[in-house]
């Protein structure tokens, strides 16, 4: 298999060269799919990663294509995206979170299991902005390292630590919400 | 505060390698306190990280995303080939046109030739007198083309008015009155709407004007567009179009000319046109341009050095002028009158004076003023009829 070519790749998609389409697919549809997986814990996370490399196909037709950033592009197509779906989404009712958490006053000795936990951190974690779900997507669903994260928000190092930190408070925070309720 | 980012970062590198939370902490009692709970957080926060996708859910991405490449690539070929095929049909309709044109030539042209406007044929009329002027490169036998087209538009006016059809039209000639919002130009009595754009400076009687409007029932023209012409417009040779309005001034004139009268719908008389070098002739029209001895009336040159003048001479001023053809085919000016601007309109006047009337020969007889021009040809008639017929025998 032929190694990954960024500006080869690029030219190809000008193209719609169905190599270079598969070769862009191959290399990046793996973190796309996590980074909204992060985000979106449910079925529709997959629609949307793939839907983020049509967005790329119209957007080169359109010349407004990604002009050195892949990756760059790529993650904040599905940020926009993601944000769009939940936009949507909170449009709706929301569905009670009590619904969905064990009774706690007849497992107060039981542990909750790791399912149930998981589901309680995506519960506080919907609660915070989409920045502090972004920045936390970055760092702890991509493994990005605080360089790359301030790459793809923007903003400089220091302003990554400094909103690293107040959206892991406020997760905290919401965990310990979710919890009381 | 930074600080405690900076421990932060710290403790989140050495947890990711696989330290324990309270060691971690052990390193930094000041800060435990506020530090746990976000580290717990962090914890929680990399609880949740996503596995790579499974093999058939990127596969069956890939499918879509490729797909909808292939369709994207198929769209890009269509619209191209749709670009190509409406230029190449285009181009095949214009060929076909063109051909159709040199082929059936002169039957083609000669069966538009007596359209109006409105006619399914017109625009090919229109369209050969624009082939003939594109290849017509001597300027006088050009210059007389272009008065020959324009007197067949104030016949193609008469014809309309004579069959009361209504049909948008456009004609050039020099406004001989102003009368409200009832002007005559060329003789056709053209009214003035709030809606007539009147464009390219301020227009007075005497001024050369091209007219576009719709013709109406009662012999008139309803302008749309009145555009003000420079001085050295072609404009047609005298044609007068009366409408029943003006009938009472058309009766006095044809008093004063003996013509025949009492026609009850739009009178139509044709005046002059010289046919013929030597003979004398009159004209009506206004100056459209003074230099020196030579004047410029509806766009014929005239040598005014031997003429008796009486009035005023006056770029715009309506005159009437007597005179000759030389045998170079100069105007020589006998006799020129300059009225008082305005008072002529009326065009009527006088034509009927003279010469040739004669609907159907006006028209030869603009050409003849080419003619006249550029030839000692004794047949003027001939000469006209060379130059638009030498273009039909063209497209043969």
């Amino acid at each position: 298999m032929p190694a990954y070519d960024e500006r080869q790749a690029l030219d190809g998609l000008q193209k719609l060269d169905s190599q270079a389409i598969g070769a862009i697919y191959d290399q990046y549809f793996s973190e796309v799919y996590r980074y909204v997986r992060y985000r979106i814990d449910d079925v529709v996370a997959e629609d949307i990663a793939s839907d983020v490399f049509v967005r790329l196909l119209e957007a080169v037709q359109k010349k407004q294509g990604p002009q050195s950033s892949l990756r760059g592009w790529l993650i904040a197509t599905a940020s926009h995206a993601v944000n769009d779906y939940l936009r949507r989404k909170y449009r709706r009712p929301v569905e009670a979170l009590s619904d969905s958490l064990p009774d706690h006053s007849s497992s107060v000795h039981s542990e909750v299991d790791a399912r149930e936990q998981n589901r309680m951190v995506r519960s506080a974690y919907a609660q915070l902005t989409s920045e502090q779900q972004h920045v936390l997507a970055l760092r702890f669903g991509q493994g990005y390292s605080l360089e790359e994260t301030a790459f793809h928000l923007k903003k400089n190092i220091n302003a990554v630590k400094a909103l690293q930190f107040r959206a892991l408070a406020s997760l905290q925070r919401q965990i310990g919400e979710v919890n009381y309720e | 505060m930074n600080d405690l980012y900076e421990a932060l970062e710290i403790c989140l590198k050495e947890i990711e390698q696989g330290a324990d939370l309270d060691t971690v902490l052990s390193r930094y009692p000041d800060l435990a306190n506020d530090l746990r709970p976000i580290l717990d957080a962090s914890v929680n926060a990399r609880s949740m990280a996503i596995p790579a996708p499974a093999e058939d859910v990127v596969r069956r991405n890939r499918a879509r995303v490729l797909q909808h490449a292939a369709q994207m690539r198929e769209s890009k070929v269509k619209s191209s080939q749709r670009i190509w095929f409406a230029s190449l049909r285009r181009l095949a309709v214009t060929l076909v046109v063109v051909a159709a044109l040199f082929i059936s030539g002169t039957n083609l042209v000669r069966a538009a030739s007596s359209t109006l406007p409105g006619d399914n044929l017109y625009p090919v009329k229109r369209t050969w007198e624009d082939v003939l002027l594109l290849f017509t490169f001597n300027l006088q036998q050009r210059s007389a083309l272009e008065v020959e087209h324009e007197n067949e538009r104030l016949q193609e006016l008469r014809e309309l008015f004579a069959e009361g059809r209504a049909a948008e039209v456009d004609f050039a000639g020099l406004v001989t009155s102003q009368s409200g919002n009832q002007w005559v130009v060329a003789g056709v009595p053209v009214l003035i709407s709030s809606n007539t754009e009147l464009r390219d400076g301020p227009i007075d009687v005497g001024s050369a004007v091209r007219v576009k409007g719709q013709t109406q029932s009662d012999g008139t023209v309803l302008a749309e567009r009145v555009r003000l012409l420079p001085a050295d417009a072609k404009l047609p040779t005298e044609v007068e179009i009366e409408a029943e309005e003006h009938e009472a001034e058309q009766q006095q004139n044809e008093d004063n000319s003996g013509k025949g009268s009492g026609e009850d719908e739009p009178k139509i008389e044709t005046t002059k046109s010289p046919d013929s070098k030597g003979e004398d002739q009159t004209f009506e029209g206004a100056v459209t341009a003074i230099e020196n001895e030579v004047v410029i009336v509806n766009g014929i040159e005239m040598d005014t050095s031997e003429a008796e003048i009486k009035g005023t001479p006056g770029v715009g001023t309506p005159v009437k002028v007597e005179g000759y053809y030389d045998s170079n085919g100069v105007f020589i000016v006998t006799k020129i009158e300059y009225k008082e601007s305005g008072s002529g309109s009326d065009s009527g006047s006088g034509s009927g004076s003279e010469t040739n009337s004669g609907t159907t020969n006006d028209h030869s007889g603009s050409g003849n003023d080419g003619g006249g021009h550029d030839s000692t040809d004794d047949s003027g008639g001939g000469g006209s009829n060379s130059g638009s017929g030498g273009g039909g025998g063209g497209g043969d």
